[in-house]
């Protein structure tokens, strides 16, 4: 994975707000750039895909380790 | 250059709301999807406990109708004390449970309108369907949501607007109301027909909704300690924390001093073990067992009746005697009691 300009950590916080987190993160970097974010929710697996393709970033993966997950997303040309 | 006509779509993700998006999208209409938190989505309680019985996550709706769209989608958390006050004091009153529906889009509209201004759209539409819902979407009610929503003519419902007057975006020409569908009722069939027609083929089973506030076991729950509060003496209100332990564990009314929660899974007991300050809790010693949680002032009759029933819900349920912890702050108390075995008052206890 390409190193993250930014990391969030959102441990503990349930969804949806690791999205929402994210949303903010992403808002504020700028196109190319790529975010690290880190879960305990295991529904950012199932989320993080879909909201970077309803907002056009690219997700770059979502990998499980331990008791957390890591997901990585690149701001898109028009990603918001 | 023809101006791009730009609306807020309020999406939860059931099968209404991603039609209404599509019926929108396909006029070439730039939308922005707005999904509310309220707390109370039993879908979201579901995941935060880990999921369903058999192991699965179920999906987050409102992501995938507007990653299925590819429409941009924001989260607005609305789940704040004035959410919260709105439900303790609905003006339009609640439908069958604890459910203030017409209150509840009142306020989302309230909302959806400053997401409108601040992004320069001309208007807002949801799912809604004219008759589908016996309180709420009503002929009347519907234009009480629009009008008190502060969204006179800026509130479309796609799916029946012809049934209902032109809004200003139709009388402007900024919406082809032909495009529109006349709907009504709560049959999901034509519904269904539709989403064939879109090429919608990914949505969840039509289920009423997913509200804690329209069910009955939760409601119970609800108005009990808005009573119980009004029964000391305090005001009838609802925090952030109640509405996580509404939805958690086994609730049984000692007497309006005392409430006990039992935890029914690992993750509810987690979950209790985030909300021990300014409460007592309880767990079995030497045999598995839930933890639990007494709120309130409780007499010393109403601490063993928790023990016991404590004691009910572990692997000690069987045994003649068990011991149970009592931790409240820096007092750590034992007691040895009989695991209660009466059903019938367990039941009568029961909120």
């Amino acid at each position: 994975m390409p190193a993250p300009c930014r990391t969030i950590d959102t441990s503990g916080r349930l969804c949806p707000f690791p999205i929402v987190e994210a949303a903010r993160a992403v808002k504020a970097m700028e196109s190319g750039a790529v975010l690290l974010v880190i879960a305990t929710d295991p529904g950012i697996a199932l989320d993080m895909p879909m909201w970077c393709k309803a907002t056009r970033n690219e997700h770059l993966g979502t990998f499980r380790e331990g008791e957390s997950w890591k997901s990585f997303v690149r701001k898109g040309a028009v990603g918001r | 250059m023809t101006r791009k006509v730009k609306a807020i779509g309020l999406v939860s993700g059931g099968l209404d709301s991603t039609l209404a998006l599509a019926l929108v999208r396909r006029q070439g209409i730039e939308v922005k999807a707005v999904t509310f938190y309220t707390g109370f989505c039993i879908t979201e309680t579901q995941r935060r406990k880990g999921g369903r019985p058999d192991g699965s996550i179920p999906r987050n709706e409102a992501l995938r109708a507007a990653a299925d769209q590819e429409v941009e989608i924001e989260y607005v958390d609305i789940s704040g004390p004035a959410y919260l006050d709105m439900l303790v004091h609905p003006r339009w009153g609640y439908g069958a449970n604890a459910n203030p529906c017409v209150d509840c889009r009142v306020f989302m509209m309230r909302k959806a309108k400053e997401i409108m201004e601040v992004e320069g759209c001309d208007f807002v539409f949801t799912g809604e369907v004219l008759g589908q819902r016996p309180k709420s979407q009503r002929r009347d009610t519907l234009r009480i949501i629009e009008r008190e929503g502060g969204l006179e003519g800026r509130l479309l419902r796609p799916l029946s607007a012809k049934l209902l007057p032109p809004t200003t975006p139709e009388q402007e020409g900024l919406v082809d109301r032909s495009r529109l569908e006349d709907i009504s009722g709560r049959s999901r069939h034509r519904q269904m027909a539709l989403a064939g027609e879109l090429g919608i083929g990914d949505y969840p089973q039509p289920a009423g909704g997913c509200c804690y506030l329209t069910d009955e076991s939760f409601a119970r729950k609800f108005f009990d300690v808005l009573d119980a509060r009004e029964a000391r003496g305090e005001e009838r209100r609802l925090d952030r924390e109640d509405v996580i332990l509404l939805s958690t564990g086994r609730h049984f009314r000692l007497s309006p001093r005392a409430k006990l929660v039992v935890g029914r899974t690992e993750v509810e007991n987690a979950l209790l073990e985030h909300h021990v300050p300014g409460r007592a809790r309880l767990e079995a010693q030497v045999v598995l067992g839930p933890i639990a949680l007494v709120e309130g002032t409780p007499t010393w009759e109403e601490r063993l009746l928790a023990a016991r029933i404590v004691a009910r819900y572990g692997k000690g349920k069987e045994s003649p005697r068990v011991t149970v912890e009592w931790r409240e702050g820096d007092l750590i108390e034992t007691y040895e009691v009989e695991p209660e075995q009466d059903e019938a008052r367990i039941e009568s206890l029961r909120i």
